[in-house]
């Protein structure tokens, strides 16, 4: 009849079910940390190159477009000067027929290359052929001088350059050849399209490969009029090497500019993505260890100072878990306040039902005032019961500690247990050297109280309850067990919370059940677990290896000095 | 000539019942709900014991108040905390402030008489000229059960009532143990054994600081405490 409304009363003020299980596994995703993330995004740095790919690209067709126009009208030049002087052609023609040379020829030749010499340019060359496209005069190389090595850098920045990115650019880039197969070709005279075009009077250009095939010559040919005959062509090669090192100088400052840039910001942005994913793994530790497994508020969370938006959320998570902390110790605290709010009806009723009893009143109705001062006895024992956990923080911040001997004050708690309980049957092993604690033996004594306690109501009628201390190095261990009734599994650890109770206590013939007038709350536990923290020490409850009954173990740390003796 | 008890409390209904309670008995009640009134009825005239609560209504403590005001209008009158505070820091309070007793207001009215009679006694024996002395002697320990007052190798240890009477049952039977449950019947006593321990631990203090050699009560685990006469 009794333990009925009490069990209730105890599952109605437990705590709703939290999530205690470990949660679902997760299917599993790729981690990218934040400073992984900001770091992949700064790779959108890597498009730079490639725009100015495309510009430098642009560029070196309007140089190329430049040359040719440049040649073209090198080429124009060269057969102006040569108009209208068929002399000069026709001795240059006669030259190789006329053996042995006459001197006229040859200073008609002398005059064109004079000319020719006048115009020509680095790494181009000219010569003048006639309509039977014999060679009549040339002047000038495409090969190039070779150009004078990079001026010496200097500085850690002009190292880096030499050592670093010259070789990294020269394996990128194609360097104009500067050795290469500089013969006029049989075909250019006898079938050149530009030759051709030019002997028959109309100015053309033409890009084409060495006979080698290691460089492009630029070829443009003008016609040279006399009269309205042609008499032969002026051809102006160049190389494309200027255009290729002029692009390639370009293509060298883009990308040691892009690089610099890249380099730069991608540090930037990783220095910024460690600052931000350590402040956010501090606010997640900081979290965790707000609130230990129970979900009690292990300590304050000091919000941050910082106005962004993880200074926001660190800060409100900061106000919940205030909140939630002031909310627990409301809750803790209920059961004190509930206590207190009650004491005072509970007065009334009683002290009205020892007024009445001073009043003749019917013996048919004298049970009814017995089983009404017997409601509000159990009331109160209720309510004594409900504060013990209060009143016992209340004390535990007061309490001095003493070193005592825990064998010693448990043989005389069993010892008392024995004649307080003769239905029941202790059996008590103790070690045999002394187990010193720090702490109060009072308080200890109240423990044992409450694990015998808790036992008694459990155990089944006729099996020992076994009380144990053992210690082995710093630590001590204190069990109380007993056959009966098992834990769910999911609720050991919770046992130890205010007003958790989750065995139904053992049923207990009417009439030779004990005396016992304190109502199962699940405070008991509770009270176990403030005694255990107080002595540093811990108390888990689980079933026993056996299967039958349930054992509550409480470990402390044995006092310092006596391990030394 | 009647004894006159006053009787503050806000609870109506047990003020009442209190009253009804003491004025079968033959004393005269006086009964306030709040401190302004009691302090003025203790003006025009003091009563013979007071019965305070500690909260009376939104006056939280104003029951420590009050006490403090009446013990300055007079040192030798008995007072009672009677409150549904039962932390031991309201308890430690009241008795610093003076209070001759603390009890909580789960005490049934037959005790809450034994209390008070013994207090009168107490205050008598007190007043009266000094006669045929009715003292007990452990030892070192010399207990007055007329004043209801002890002392510890002759020096004085100022108890209240219920360490008086815990101490009795105590050195009563020297060496015997007396469990939780028997020292608070015979400290008319109707609390947990929690508070047992703390009035022991208080009256050890108390006895500490007159000898700080002190070691006549002993605990024993499980069963309760016992008298061991040095």
């Amino acid at each position: 009849m009794r333990s009925t409304p009490s069990t209730a009363w105890a599952t109605a003020g437990s705590p709703p079910e939290r999530a205690a299980e470990p949660r679902a596994p997760e299917t599993w995703r790729p981690r990218l940390s934040i400073r992984a993330k900001v770091v992949l995004v700064s790779a959108a740095l890597a498009a730079i190159p490639f725009v100015g790919y495309g510009y430098v690209r642009e560029m070196e067709n309007v140089l190329r477009a430049a040359q040719e126009q440049r040649v073209i009208a090198t080429a124009r030049a060269v057969a102006t000067a040569l108009h209208d002087r068929p002399r000069l052609l026709e001795f240059g023609a006669t030259q190789e027929d006329a053996k042995p040379r006459r001197p006229a020829a040859r200073a008609a030749t002398q005059e064109i290359e004079l000319i020719l010499t006048g115009l020509r340019r680095a790494s181009s060359r000219i010569f003048v052929i006639d309509q039977q496209r014999r060679l009549l005069a040339i002047a000038g190389s495409l090969r190039q001088e070779a150009p004078a090595g990079p001026e010496p850098e200097v500085g850690p920045w002009g190292w880096v350059q030499a050592r670093l990115l010259r070789p990294l650019w020269a394996q990128l880039l194609e360097r104009p050849p500067q050795d290469f197969d500089d013969a006029i070709p049989e075909d250019l005279l006898s079938g050149g399209k530009e030759v051709d075009a030019a002997l028959s009077g109309v100015p053309a250009s033409r890009w084409r490969p060495t006979p080698d095939a290691r460089a492009v010559v630029l070829g443009a040919a003008h016609p040279i009029w006399s009269g309205t005959e042609v008499i032969g062509a002026v051809v102006v090669e160049e190389t494309t090497a200027s255009v290729v090192t002029l692009r390639n100088r370009v293509f060298e400052q883009l990308l040691t500019v892009t690089l610099a840039v890249f380099v730069l910001g991608a540090g930037t942005l990783l220095v910024f993505a460690t600052r931000l994913s350590r402040r956010l793994r501090r606010l997640r530790d900081d979290a965790e260890q707000a609130i230990d497994v129970r979900g009690r508020v292990r300590r304050a969370f000091r919000g941050s100072g910082d106005s962004d938006e993880i200074g926001d959320l660190s800060r409100s998570f900061a106000t919940a878990v205030d909140r939630l902390a002031e909310y627990n110790e409301y809750l803790e605290r209920m059961a004190d306040r509930l206590s207190h709010e009650l004491r005072t009806p509970i007065a009334v009723v009683s002290s009205s039902l020892d007024n009445l009893r001073t009043h003749a009143i019917p013996a048919a109705a004298q049970v009814y005032i017995a089983r009404a001062e017997d409601g509000v006895r159990r009331l109160n024992a209720m309510l004594t019961s409900m504060s013990e956990a209060t009143r016992l923080e209340q004390t535990l911040a007061t309490t001095d500690r003493e070193r005592f001997d825990l064998g010693r004050v448990v043989s005389g708690c069993v010892a008392g247990y024995t004649a307080a309980f003769p239905q029941h049957r202790f059996e008590l092993s103790l070690p045999e050297r002394r187990v010193e604690l720090d702490g109060s033996p009072d308080l200890l004594a109240q423990l044992l109280d409450k694990l015998a306690e808790n036992a008694m109501d459990f155990s089944s009628p006729g099996e020992p309850i076994e009380v144990a201390v053992d210690a082995d190095g710093a630590a001590a261990r204190l069990s109380v067990s007993n056959v009966g009734p098992l834990l769910p599994e999911a609720m050991a650890d919770r046992l130890f919370e205010s007003m958790v109770s989750v065995r139904t206590p053992a049923a207990k013939p009417e009439g030779a059940a004990r005396a016992r007038t304190d109502p199962h709350l699940g405070l008991g536990l509770f009270i176990v677990r403030l005694i255990a923290e107080f002595h540093r020490g811990s108390a888990r409850a689980r079933n026993r290896e056996d299967g039958r009954g349930v054992i509550v173990e409480v470990t402390f740390p044995v006092a310092a000095t006596a391990q030394n003796r | 000539m009647s004894r006159r008890i006053a009787i503050v409390e806000d609870d109506p209904a047990i003020r009442e019942n209190v009253s009804d309670t003491l004025r079968r008995q033959g004393y005269e009640v006086a009964s306030h709900p709040d401190r302004p009134s009691a302090l003025a009825a203790f003006r025009s005239r003091l009563p013979d014991l007071a019965i305070v609560d500690i909260g009376l209504g939104a006056d939280v403590d104003g029951g420590f108040t009050l006490v403090r005001e009446l013990r300055a209008m007079s040192a030798e009158l008995p007072i009672i905390f009677l409150t549904a505070r039962d932390s031991d820091f309201d308890l430690v309070a009241g008795l610093r402030l003076g209070a001759d007793d603390y009890l909580t207001k789960s005490i049934s009215m037959p005790h809450l008489l034994a209390r008070i009679a013994a207090l009168f006694r107490r205050t008598d024996v007190l007043r009266s000229p000094p006669k045929a002395e009715e003292t007990m002697e452990r030892g070192p320990l010399t207990l007055d059960l007329k004043r209801m007052t002890a002392s510890w190798r002759g020096q004085t240890v100022d108890l209240t009532l219920t360490e008086f009477w815990m101490v009795h049952a105590l050195a009563k039977y020297p060496g015997h143990v007396k469990n939780r449950d028997s020292l608070m019947s015979d400290a008319n006593l109707v609390v947990d054994d929690a508070t047992v321990t703390s009035h022991i631990k208080r009256i050890r203090k108390k006895f500490l600081a007159a000898d700080s050699a002190f070691d006549a009560i002993d605990t024993v685990y499980g069963m309760g405490y016992r008298w061991v006469t040095p």
